[in-house]
């Protein structure tokens, strides 16, 4: 889709047609040798201790602007018109490729980038560290980042811990294997939205105004009396950094195939304390690139922000103990704002063999910004069945005996 | 195995929604199936299948210019389920995990 383009500190003016208005992140941003201010070194990594950017040599440490502050994102969400997207946010080119060869700009070499695992590589010639901080446009460089904060250490004891109070049904194999210092830092992509809509709902409330058991046969029931009433509510919504994953591959969280609703369990992260992107975070990491669209992603952003709408709405319906039935609700998004992240995971990944030839890919997530812990352990189901079946006859037997007691 | 476990789960959901009308036997039958209550007790714990973030609630949202209309339409009588029938503001649409909403909608109340 066609974009205008615009300087990040302005805010972009709203333009008469539906093309989205965009928020320039790679102002300023230079691919090749990113060096230390000080000594000028090219060695850079992230310190989690600190969420500094650290000289591998002299040890000097600067950080990134904020990137909610540097390009404006924190502005009121109740004057968002139209679509503003942030230029890491662009529509993915088809044709980009993947692989990208820089000219080193320390020796001239020439140096290939994979752009799918890393934006990062080291010259083979002089070996200085070379970054990719444009943007091109296959998502392999997001608006902006939010730093590891989680020290692995931290990950590696949240890991076991997890795990350590689900070893008795844990599949033997897995128990045997399991090792938490084969966790990973990696850093997902991500959509940050928001969204400036005015919402509808109308529809039916009860309130209970009583209750009381009858007796129906010889046993006795519960009833209920409630008012009636007429609904309605008509109010403006700001949804402010809704999070959507921006990779398809995690987006598929169908449970009976993959374990990715582990990952989408950890969300939220504290996006506002996300920096201007800088390769140089990922040293040290793993990262996924974006392949997934705006409008791809919008109808799910959309109906979650209704979700949002529906649920915060409940705080006016108290009255309503028995529930609401909205009949119709129309949540019009009169603005809204895309900006693309990568946001941290330490990720333990298991891939179980089962005895029918298949294999499933187990996570334990830890959020590297909250510590949240999440995972899926693989089962060993023989112990398990066997179990239940025992839990099941000593149920049956006592279950029988309270029914013909009649509790 | 799965829909074992989610049947299984929305069973014991229903017979526990039962004994709450009909007191009598109500705990004789939550014992006959004990052995699929444990099973799915277990799977939740370790697979975490139900688990997807609430961004429905989890998500910073505020509201203004809130306009509200509510008016008394009928008094209703001798009704049997504690929870207004199609009661739909809980309802979550957006979920990745559709698995976590489907189980998780028979748990909500408001």
């Amino acid at each position: 889709m066609p974009m205008d383009a615009v300087e990040p500190d302005t805010p972009p003016p709203a333009t008469t047609d539906d093309a989205p208005r965009v928020i320039n992140t790679d102002d300023g941003a230079k691919d090749g040798l990113a060096k230390c201010a000080r000594c000028g070194a090219t060695e850079i990594s992230l310190n989690v201790a600190t969420g500094n950017l650290r000289c591998g040599f002299c040890r000097f440490e600067w950080s990134t602007d904020n990137a909610i502050e540097a390009f404006n994102l924190n502005g009121d969400i109740a004057t968002l018109t139209g679509l503003l997207v942030g230029s890491g946010s662009s529509d993915i080119v088809p044709s980009t490729e993947e692989i990208l060869t820089f000219k080193c700009s320390a020796c001239g070499a020439e140096v290939v980038i994979d752009t799918n695992t890393s934006t990062q590589a080291r010259c083979h010639w002089c070996r200085n560290t070379l970054s990719m901080n444009q943007q091109v446009p296959n998502g392999a460089v997001p608006d902006m980042i939010l730093p590891f904060k989680v020290e692995k250490s931290t990950a590696v004891e949240k890991i076991a811990h997890f795990v350590g109070k689900r070893k008795f049904f844990a599949h033997p194999t897995f128990r045997a294997e399991f090792n938490a210092e084969n966790v990973m830092g990696v850093y997902l992509p991500y959509m940050v939205v928001d969204i400036n809509a005015h919402a509808k709902l109308s529809g039916q409330g009860e309130h209970q105004t009583r209750s009381y058991t009858v007796k129906v046969g010889d046993s006795t029931q519960q009833r209920y009396d409630a008012d009636l009433y007429d609904v309605a509510r008509e109010f403006d919504i700001h949804v402010n950094d809704l999070t959507v994953e921006s990779s398809s591959d995690r987006l598929d969280q169908n449970t009976a195939v993959n374990s990715n609703n582990i990952i989408n369990t950890i969300m939220p992260f504290d996006v506002e304390n996300s920096v201007r992107y800088d390769s140089n975070y990922l040293a040290g990491f793993t990262s996924e690139r974006r392949d997934s669209n705006l409008d791809q992603l919008e109808p799910l952003a959309h109906t979650q922000a209704e979700d949002i709408t529906r649920h915060r709405v409940n705080d006016t319906l108290k009255f309503y103990d028995r529930g609401v039935r909205w009949a119709a609700e129309e949540v019009e998004v009169r603005g809204q704002r895309w900006v693309s992240a990568y946001l941290p995971v330490w990720l333990y990944s298991y891939q179980q063999r089962k005895s029918n030839g298949k294999t499933f890919l187990h996570y334990v997530a830890v959020n590297a910004r909250t510590g949240e812990t999440m995972g899926s352990i693989p089962l060993h189901q023989s112990k398990l069945l066997l179990v239940s079946g025992v839990v099941q006859l000593v149920g049956t037997v006592i279950g029988l005996v309270l029914v013909a007691v009649g509790v | 195995m799965l829909n074992l476990t989610l049947w299984a789960t929305e069973s014991g959901q229903i017979i526990a929604a039962g004994s709450s009308d009909d007191d009598s036997g109500g705990l004789g039958l939550v014992f006959l199936l004990s052995g699929f209550v444990f099973y799915s007790a277990i799977y939740f714990r370790y697979r975490n299948t139900d688990k997807r973030h609430g961004h429905e609630s989890e998500t910073e949202a505020t509201l203004v210019n809130m306009q509200e209309h509510d008016e008394f339409v009928k008094a209703r009588k001798g009704l049997s389920n504690r929870r207004m029938s199609g009661a739909n503001n809980t309802a979550v649409r957006g979920a990745s995990n559709k698995a976590a909403t489907g189980i998780m909608s028979k748990f909500k109340l408001m």
